[in-house]
């Protein structure tokens, strides 16, 4: 990996809580701890897990939306958790984020042009003269139209306002942008359209991405690295395909047996995960995962399992080995999502050989 | 990078026609009224001194006559006159006038403070604690009982009404900015706004106050009729305007003395106070619709 354009190490982020009467009891949530990982240009990182996993405190603590309690986040050569607030909002323009909630994310009181132009002026990106062509640039590159630009968010509808959230993370051309479940909120047709104008951007850009989903269906079309996450931790974190070919943490096992299939005659494995995710703030003593494992033995409820690398993989699991065996390969049966990605990929082929003949071919 | 253009999901290509603000707030009738009948009002007030017909502190002969429409009335006197003999719809003119500056200037005054010190304490979470405990003192000190003490230390006139109606009008406002402003604070546009790169004072105006003002504005407005009522309320009781000033409170307190005789007295300056906090509670309460742009397409 030549110069990563993202290098976190040892992250962690703690939420002191006070409870009780006096709040004299005092608790603190590890809510993300010792998170380690590259990113390199035009690369995605995909995070999954469970909700309440810690997956979009991760998310904003590179931002430093949320400030990390230790840790190390680089931008580039440049150390994002040193930064003094001024050098900080300057970063921002290389780094950005895309929300899961395409309503909340907008202000509601700015117009589409005013909510693309913003970051534009902030980083001196654009003067009043030529303000109007890059927006619309941006507008186009998003799959938007110029009329789009005048419009308030409510006149839009949920896949329109995600491309909207898209454009404005896009306008400062950013070096990395992290996907807060970008398509959690939208149907199936709309999932594929944004994940695949993700993709194009990637491309044309160069962008790294940090996909956080909960959603492996989704996170299998744009991953190149995927990291499964569990209480706070990366359990296992190896390239998309050989996650899916061989996983070696039995939770990442479980993770992809829940995976719905789209075919209701094809007879379901019961799902072996027992239980639901202990609280953060009783984090089980040793490997956190041992209560609801399969696998686990003494020696996983008394200590906890550093990351090895096996093959490709990092995986934070005493028993890797034998997960290994235990894995049936699972082959995921193409969707509907996979479905409507071929479709658009197909379009989008057609359209490049005949680019005469755009404007009938949509109709 | 056009590939994707094509398959947005949106094909019309035209955009609805955005109305000015004052066509939306005309379009609703009861708005439209209220807003007339404030302006007029507003307007005969500061006229006052170009068309009340009588002066209206020096009083006549012809004492508690009643306005033109009843038996004996008078086309000298349209509605009248008081107990003093003086033109009750001159006296109507400039009571109206103070009473609208009594409101104004405290509901301005207080809750522009208020409301700073509210929205500043949901944005800055650490000042939020002192900023309400201050607050909760304030709230205790009841408006009549603070005009009291000020009417005692400056003597009688509109001018400690306005403090103690302004200084009664900030906690209330600051609760109120408060809480609209947390449930503002909480919502991913303003986390989005951090992430572009805003400073905190742009993140501010242009994103919490932009989308609390609206809620805060249903709250002058009721405020408005309320601080006029409490207003004329402290008249009555003899601490604002000082005689032979007029203050619609002041003419309805005095008006009490002759209320089986010529109860026109008390009644007119009531309505009157009554059809400005009616007009301006419906205005508000459009004006709220209209500086929020999911509410008026």
């Amino acid at each position: 990996m030549t110069a990563p354009v993202l290098s976190v190490a040892n992250l962690s982020k703690d939420f002191p809580l006070a409870r009780g009467m006096l709040r004299r009891e005092k608790l603190v949530v590890r809510a993300v701890s010792d998170i380690t990982f590259e990113l390199g240009r035009g690369e995605t990182l995909a995070i999954v897990g469970e909700s309440g996993c810690g997956k979009s405190t991760l998310g904003r603590s590179l931002l430093r939306l949320i400030e990390p309690t230790s840790g190390k986040v680089m931008l580039g050569r440049d150390n994002v958790t040193g930064m003094n607030t001024t050098q900080l909002r300057a970063a921002r323009r290389r780094m950005q984020i895309i929300f899961q909630d395409p309503y909340g994310s907008l202000n509601p009181r700015m117009t589409v042009r005013e909510t693309l132009a913003e970051p534009l002026l902030l980083h001196g990106l654009a003067d009043p003269k030529t303000l109007e062509a890059k927006v619309n640039e941006i507008l186009s590159l998003s799959g938007l139209s110029r009329f789009h630009a005048e419009r308030y968010p409510h006149e839009f509808s949920g896949g329109q306002r995600q491309r909207v959230g898209i454009a404005r993370a896009l306008a400062t051309r950013p070096e990395l942008i992290v996907c807060d479940e970008p398509v959690s909120a939208l149907d199936v047709s709309l999932q594929a359209q944004i994940v695949n104008l993700l993709q194009d951007l990637q491309q044309e850009f160069g962008l790294a991405y940090v996909f956080i989903s909960h959603d492996l269906s989704v996170v299998r079309h744009i991953a190149t690295r995927i990291a499964v996450m569990y209480l706070g931790r990366f359990v296992e974190e190896a390239p998309a395909e050989t996650l899916f070919t061989t996983p070696l943490h039995p939770y990442t096992q479980s993770l992809i047996k829940a995976v719905p299939l789209p075919d209701p005659s094809v007879q379901r494995q019961q799902a072996e995960l027992r239980g639901d995710m202990p609280s953060a703030l009783a984090v089980p003593s040793g490997c956190a995962f041992h209560p609801r494992c399969p696998l686990a033995t003494d020696l996983c409820r008394h200590s906890r399992p550093e990351t090895r690398m096996i093959g490709d993989t990092r995986v934070a699991c005493h028993h890797a080995e034998a997960g290994a065996a235990h894995a049936t390969a699972q082959k995921i049966k193409p969707g509907k999502l996979d479905r409507r990605l071929a479709v658009l990929r197909a379009a989008k082929n057609e359209q490049a050989s005949a680019p005469t003949d755009k404007r009938q071919e949509t109709r | 990078m056009t590939a994707s253009v094509p398959l947005t999901e949106a094909l019309d290509d035209t955009a609805p026609p955005r109305q000015a603000w004052w066509k939306a707030l005309l379009r609703d009738r009861a708005a439209a009224l209220a807003l007339i009948t404030l302006l007029s009002i507003a307007l005969a007030a500061l006229l006052a001194p170009l068309i009340a017909p009588h002066d209206p502190y020096e009083g006549t002969r012809s004492v508690m006559q009643p306005p033109v429409w009843a038996e004996r009335g008078d086309w000298t006197y349209l509605l009248g006159t008081d107990g003093q003999g003086r033109d009750i719809l001159s006296r109507l003119l400039y009571g109206t006038r103070l009473t609208l500056l009594i409101g104004i200037l405290s509901v301005g005054l207080g809750a522009t403070v208020g409301s700073l010190l509210g929205l500043l304490s949901a944005f800055y979470k650490r000042i939020d604690p002192y900023v309400m405990r201050f607050a909760d003192v304030m709230l205790s000190f009841p408006a009549i009982l603070l005009g009291l003490a000020l009417v005692a230390i400056f003597g009688p006139g509109a001018l400690p009404v306005i403090i103690a109606l302004s200084i009664a009008t900030v906690p209330d406002s600051a609760r109120i900015a408060r809480s609209i402003a947390i449930g503002v604070m909480e919502q991913e546009y303003i986390e989005a706004g951090r992430a572009i790169g805003l400073s905190d004072r742009t993140l501010f105006s242009r994103y919490l106050l932009r989308n609390s003002i609206s809620a805060i504005m249903i709250f002058v407005s009721l405020r408005f009729g309320q601080i006029i009522l409490i207003g004329a309320a402290l008249s009555f009781l003899g601490l604002g305007a000082r005689p032979p000033a007029a203050e619609l409170g002041m003419m309805a307190s005095q008006g009490r003395d002759f209320m089986l005789f010529a109860p026109h007295i008390a009644f007119i300056p009531s309505i009157a106070i009554f059809v400005i906090v009616l007009a301006a509670n419906i205005t508000g309460d459009a004006i709220r619709d209209v500086l929020d742009p999911r509410l008026r397409s």
